[in-house]
Parts: C-alpha cells; structure tokens; sequence
C-alpha cells in the first residue's frame, strides 16, 4: 500500500467514523449542522432542544423499540436521579452516572469503553441529591462539575483525568451540579448552594487549564450594579445571599451574549434579614461572553420567599412576534408565570401563568415587574405555585416548525409557607433557609405509590403558543414530572414523568402517539442522535440509561 | 385547604405544651423542652423537604413512629444523622455540632406527640379507656372494620399503635368527624368499567394510564383506564359517631384509642 492509499484510508476513516476529530467551537457554532451528534447539553447553543433528524416520524413512531439499557452501576448503590442528557459525537456516547462518574459508551451497544470515577469529598453539601445533569466538550476535552464544587477536565479518548480545579469550598455548600457551557476556549459554570448561605457567580474558566478567565457575582457586592437591591443597614445580607446556578444557560453568538437562569436568595423562605429586591437572584442575566459582563437583566420574583429559583432553562428562537420580527428568550419560571424577552435589549414583552398563581395577581408594571400579592406568615400562608414549583430545571423545548413552547409542568400545586418568627442564624456549612414548607406532592423525588387527590396536583407536559403565552394544548399525568422535552422537526414531542412513563406526543395536538413503561422516574432530558444513517432517542430514568429506534 | 393552614399553625406548638399534652415519651427519657425546640428547628430546615411534616413523607420510613429499621437508640440515630445513608438521599451530615444532634434525636423521639392532624393542639376529654374498649367492639362497631392488632379488615387502619401516632385531639376528631382525618392510604375509588361494573376498593397506587385497588372483598386488581368508563374518588367509609355515642361515650372511646400503644 502506498503512503498516499494509506492516507486516503485513513482521511476516508476520520470522515465516516469521525476519528479523533476534535470538536472545535466552531463545531459548536454550528451545531445545526450536524444533527446526528448532540454536542451540547441542550443540543444547541439556542437551548431548544429540538432535533432536525427526521426518520422517526408521526407515521412510524407506534414502531419505536428498545435497543439496549445501560444500568448504573455506583459505587455504594447510588439511588440518585439520573438527571443527566448524553452527549453524542464521533461515534461515542459520554454521560455522568450519579454522583460524578463519566462514562463513555459504543451508542450502538451500550458497552463501556472506560470509566472515570471521582470520588466526592465527603463534605460536600447538596441540598436535594448527589446529582449531576451532564458534560461539556471542547476539542478532546470533556468537563465535568462534582459536587464537591471541583471542575475536571477529563480526556475524551482515554478517560483521564487532564486537570481539576476547586471553584468554591464545599463545606460551605459550594456544589456543581450543572452540565458545563463550553463558548470559545472558555467553559462556564457556576455553584449550587442557595440552600447553604452561599454567594452565587457565574465563572468562565481556561479549557487548557482551568484557570478562572472572568467572574460575574449573581450577588453584587460593594461597588457593583446591584448592590443597592440589598438594604439591610448592616450591609451583611449579601455576604450569604445565595444567587446559585444549577441549570445550564444558553448562548446567542451574534449578539456574543450568554444567558443564565439564578437561583434563589438565602435565606429561602425568611427574608427580613435581606430587605430589598436582592439581585440578582431569581433572574436571568445577559452576560458578554468574552468578559462577564452584564449586558441586562430581567428579575422573575423580587425579594422571593417562595424559593422561586429561575434556575431553568433560557431558551432563544427568533421569530415573528406579533407581527415583528423579534430576538426573543423564552422562559417558563418556576414561579408559575410564562415569560417572553428581548434578549438584544431585556425589554419584557410578556408574562402569563401557565398555571394556578396566587403569589401575584397575573398582572405586571410598565417594566415587567410582578404585582406581588402573598407572601409566608407566622401562621402559614397557602401559596401556588408550591416549594418545587410549576416547574424547575427539567428543559423545556422549543420547535420552529410549531413555534410553540413545551414545558413540563407541575399542575396547580400549593405549598404554605410558615415563617418562623426570628432571624435565621447562620451556621458555616449549615442549611440557611428559614423553615421548608410544607406540600402534598413529594418534593424531590418519586414514590413508588401515589394515592393523591388530583386537587392535591397534578403533572403536565404543556405546549404554549409564544405570542400569546396561551396553552394551546395540556398532555395531563397523574403524578407531577421532573422530565425533560425534546421536540423534533417531525413534530413529535418526546417526555416523561416522575410515573416512569415515556412518551411520544404530536407536538400540534399532544395527543400520545407512542408509550413504553421505563420502571423509574424520568427525571433528565431526552437526546436524539443518528448513527449509521439510523435515528435513535435516549433518555436516563430510575437507574439506567434506555435508548430506542425503529424496528427493523 | 384550611385543613393545611392548621395543620401547618399546628406544628408551631410550644415545646411546654407537647411536654405537658402527652410527653410520657419525652419524659422518660429527658429531652428538654430547649434541645426539642431547638431539634424542631433544625428538622425543619434540613429534614422537612424529603420527611415531611408528618415525618412519614419518605417511602417506608415513618420517623414518628421511633422505631426505625437503622436505629434503635439514641446514640444511633445521631449517629445515622451524622454519617447517612449510602446510596438514599440522607446525605453525610458532618457539620452537626453534639448538641445539635441532641436536639434532632429528641425532636425526633416525641415527634409523635406533635405531629397530628387538624386542630390536634387542642385538649379533649378522656373517659374510661375499659368502658371505650367495650364501645368499640359494641355498640359503636369500629371493631367490624378496624383490628387492633390483627382481627379486622386489611381495607382499613389497624389501631394496635394509634395511641403512639395520633393525638387525643385528632382521634376525637376522627371518631367525629372520619372525613377530615382521612390521610393518604385510606382513600376509596370506585371504578366503572365499560358493561357499566362497578367496583369499589382501597386505592393502592395509580398513574395516568392505570389504577391498583384492593377491592372490597380485599383482592389486588389493576384496571386500566382505557377499559374503564369512570374512576373516582370516595368519601371517607367511615361513619360518624357523633349521633351514636353520647359525649360521655366518645371520651371513653377516645381513651381507649389513646391507651392502644406498642410496646
């Protein structure tokens, strides 16, 4: 064989299977361009979450089967969700199984080409499970957030470990739990804590190296916006005010702006300490991609005591809206309302419940701020949406070809909240909350039995129509769903629930198309990718990963 | 709902009146009212999400009842607390000072006695539990459905420890007033197939596409809804005695249910 035969073997090689082809960022940028893999937690930088692969239709969906399921296998029998959404490209499949092990797997087979196990330092805190909901790529490089606040970079091929570096101390709450957002040569993320009294950032760190390229504090301290939205006299309150990041944002490369959901401020559900509005918590941000700045701001619940974190997922479409073509972010807050933004400018164009709300009166000021009607009370106030919300971190979806918004919905539930009189003291690696709301729906995870009134809540997965924030269609589940949506350019709609049901929907009428019992809660987002001109859905639920296709 | 805004001002009682309401428990064993009020405080900011008010919230574990499969004394469940549980949700807690795991144990350990439902702060009349006793096989009838230990229906409640889970206030309400005591588990549904066949049971689970009851002639049955015309829910089973026993009977009654404690 001649030098040049070998070369062509081996180009020909690196163009079917991929070989050792890095993922560059502009592979990235151009996600849309290669619909068989799925390169980014939310597919896209847009954070839709819609796939353009087309074999599997409405015609042929009643035909989708089971290929293969890889079961978790932790160390020490983790019962964790599952929450994370696989990454597909040149041929392998890469996911976290909980609490920190990377798997990379033959997508055809299921079968394990290595493991990465991290063991978590013991004083890692998490409020609500040892979870972590996914990867990011750059080049060979896969980026990983533990719970233990530590940021690794693992290689893609070999499955060592390249670097790792601590963000934030974990006996004081610092935690990862988000699947990292990689822009460029920097990947970003930012700690979960909001329970623990932390103050919350977003971070942008070197992919080489992990050195930390620039910082936005969701908690602005002296000398920095914001600061003024925190009035105690002490000046104290933002020191443990919370702000975290536990979803992944989104990312818009003409406008260079990265858009970011934060959580809740600390103390949840006692405020006296932290009079004020307490930016920038429950809001999303706008941040220059190269530098951290903040471009603007849009805040969901002022001066919240509800636990309302907007810690869900800022999805961006451009599109017509009411008669103009707009740049909007879409996003379905966990406080119940639906929202739509200019994300050039932060101008609030819309905000409507989507589900039961009482907390405010369905009505905004000139600016987008909610007319706040209840709040907790020494002898308890009923609130809905409840503690968890109306939804939560669970991706929503979002289909040009619909232009309608999907969200996983937790139907007309109530928390009361009751605040227990006197300050909430701060304890360093303590919980900083106040007192947890009591809910008939369990909060955190699935039970095997449900014997609830339908008055008591119920699950949805709902599709709402962007210009009016009106719900166009409502697939109801007995049981509340902590599953993600994927839509396709077929226009079918893929989800689950905490039932451990999956499910096929026509995305114009929400009408089931095709079901398969998984045995586990789904609570993570699906995926679809192609592999030998074949289309495949994944999903994790319970303790396994399950990955469907046509039947032959 | 009103039934959960008392409940939840219910759970904010005064560490003395629990103490004084039906503190056998906590007296026994020396919990002081500062390490409970103290241990209630921490439960609620670190246990309540997943255990819930009632403390029953999570899946088999009923952390009112005091007796836990992992712990049986004190010095355990701190030490259950502290290290958790590998592979659950109870995550290590290392950062729990002595003291403040003294607190929780002992919050845990009377939690029984404040934990009921509607209204159960308020204090009630307590007859003659031998006199109850006669009641209840008699003339009231909770004895054709209810065993106390073993002897009734497996449709509805055993009584053996209800004295340990229920306060005096809320058997009284329940004996009153069944329909404001009804909790998860003790909800009825009847079914109705496409023939128009009714069937009526215990509901055991569900979800969107399927029912599992225990049928009144207590056989597991799974229906799915696609075959069924209608599935709904019950009113309590249970009857009141509010027209059958006097005043003086529903005290005795009512200590009789308070008497029936394990161990």
């Amino acid at each position: 064989m001649t030098r040049m035969k070998l070369f062509s073997l081996f180009a020909a090689l690196a163009l079917a299977g991929g070989v050792n082809a890095q993922v560059s960022p502009e592979r990235l940028l151009n996600a849309k361009a290669e619909p068989g893999d799925w390169l980014l937690y939310h597919g896209n930088y847009n954070g839709q979450r819609y796939t353009t692969l087309n074999e599997i239709n409405q015609q042929n969906v009643g035909n989708l089967e089971l290929k293969w399921i890889w079961q978790v296998r932790s160390r020490g029998g983790s019962a964790e969700k599952f929450e994370a959404t696989p990454l597909v490209f040149d041929g392998v499949m890469y996911t976290v199984s909980p609490p920190n092990d990377v798997i990379a797997l033959d997508p055809k087979t299921g079968r394990v080409f290595w493991t990465y196990n991290y063991t978590p330092d013991q004083n890692a805190r998490v409020c609500c499970g040892r979870v972590n909901r996914g990867l990011a790529v750059h080049g060979d490089t896969l980026f990983m957030g533990a719970i233990d606040g530590h940021l690794l970079a693992i290689d893609r091929i070999s499955g060592q470990l390249k670097w790792d570096v601590s963000i934030g101390d974990p006996s004081l709450g610092y935690a990862l739990t988000v699947a990292p957002l990689v822009i460029g040569d920097k990947v970003i993320v930012g700690p979960a804590g909001g329970e623990y009294g932390i103050r919350g950032f977003i971070a942008a760190y070197d992919v080489n190296n992990g050195a930390e390229l620039w910082r936005f504090n969701t908690i602005p301290g002296p000398g920095e916006a914001g600061f003024e939205s925190w009035e105690d006299p002490a000046q104290e309150a933002w020191k443990l005010g919370g702000g975290s990041i536990w979803t992944t944002g989104s990312y818009d490369p003409e406008l260079n702006l990265t858009y970011w959901g934060v959580g809740n401020p600390g103390p949840d559900w006692n405020g006296d300490s932290r009079p004020g509005d307490n930016l920038y918590t429950d809001s999303v941000v706008a941040l220059n991609a190269d530098t951290g700045e903040l471009a603007w701001h849009y805040q969901f619940t002022p001066h919240d005591e509800m636990d309302y974190d907007a810690t869900q997922v800022p999805v961006l479409a451009d599109m017509v809206w009411n008669g103009n073509q707009r740049k909007v972010l879409m996003f379905a807050n966990r406080s119940g309302v639906f929202y739509v933004i200019d994300r050039t400018t932060g101008e609030f164009l819309l905000g409507k419940p989507f589900v039961a709300v009482n907390w405010m009166d369905g009505t905004f000021d000139e600016k987008g701020r909610p007319n706040r009607v209840l709040s907790p009370s020494p002898e308890g106030t009923l609130i809905m949406p409840n503690n968890q919300g109306a939804t939560n971190w669970y991706s929503p979806s979002y289909s040009p070809e619909t232009n309608l918004f999907y969200v996983p919905t937790w139907v007309d539930t109530y928390s009361v909240y009751t605040k227990r009189p006197g300050p909430v003291q701060y304890v360093p690696g303590q919980t900083y909350v106040g007192m947890y709301p009591s809910m008939a729906v369990p909060a955190l995870a699935a039970r095997l039995i449900n014997q609830r009134i339908p008055e008591e809540g119920t699950g949805a997965i709902q599709a709402i129509d962007p210009n009016t924030g009106e719900i166009v269609w409502r697939h109801v589940m007995t049981d509340v769903t902590s599953s993600g949506v994927l839509s396709t350019a077929t226009n079918l709609v893929f989800a689950g629930g905490r039932e451990g049901i999956f499910y096929a929907l026509n995305a114009r009428t929400g009408d089931e198309l095709w079901q398969q019992r998984l045995g586990g809660e789904v609570a993570s987002g699906p995926m679809s990718f192609e592999l030998e001109g074949k289309q495949y859905v994944a999903i994790s639920a319970g303790g396994s990963l399950f990955v469907f296709g046509l039947r032959e | 709902m009103s039934r959960h805004h008392r409940r939840a001002a219910g759970f904010g009682l005064a560490a003395m009146l629990l103490l004084s309401m039906q503190g056998a428990n906590a007296q026994e064993h020396s919990y002081t009212p500062a390490d409970i009020d103290n241990g209630r405080g921490l439960y609620q900011a670190n246990c309540l999400g997943c255990h819930g008010d009632q403390g029953n919230a999570v899946e088999s574990v009923d952390l009112s009842s005091n007796r836990l499969r992992r712990a049986s004394t004190d010095e355990e469940l701190a030490a259950l607390i502290r290290s958790g549980i590998p592979g659950t949700l109870m995550i290590p807690r290392p950062q729990f000072s002595d003291g403040e795991l003294q607190g929780l144990v002992a919050f845990l350990r009377t939690m029984a006695s404040q934990t009921g439902g509607a209204g159960s702060e308020r204090e009630v009349a307590l007859g003659d539990p031998s006199r109850g006793q006669q009641l209840f096989f008699g003339k009231a009838d909770c004895g054709s459905c209810h065993g106390v230990g073993g002897g009734g229906s497996r449709l509805y409640v055993d009584l053996a420890n209800i004295g340990g889970r229920r306060t005096p206030a809320s058997l009284e309400n329940a004996i009153l007033y069944p329909e404001a005591e009804l909790r998860e588990g003790q909800r009825f549904m009847q079914v109705v197939d496409k023939s128009g066949a009714a069937t009526v049971g215990l509901l055991m689970n569900q979800d969107t596409d399927s029912v599992q009851m225990m049928s009144l002639d207590e056989r597991l049955v799974s229906f799915g809804k696609r075959d069924l015309e209608a599935w709904n829910f019950l009113p309590s089973q249970m009857q009141s005695s509010r027209d059958v026993l006097s005043a003086e009977e529903i005290a005795d009654l009512v200590a009789y249910l308070v008497s029936l404690k394990a161990e």
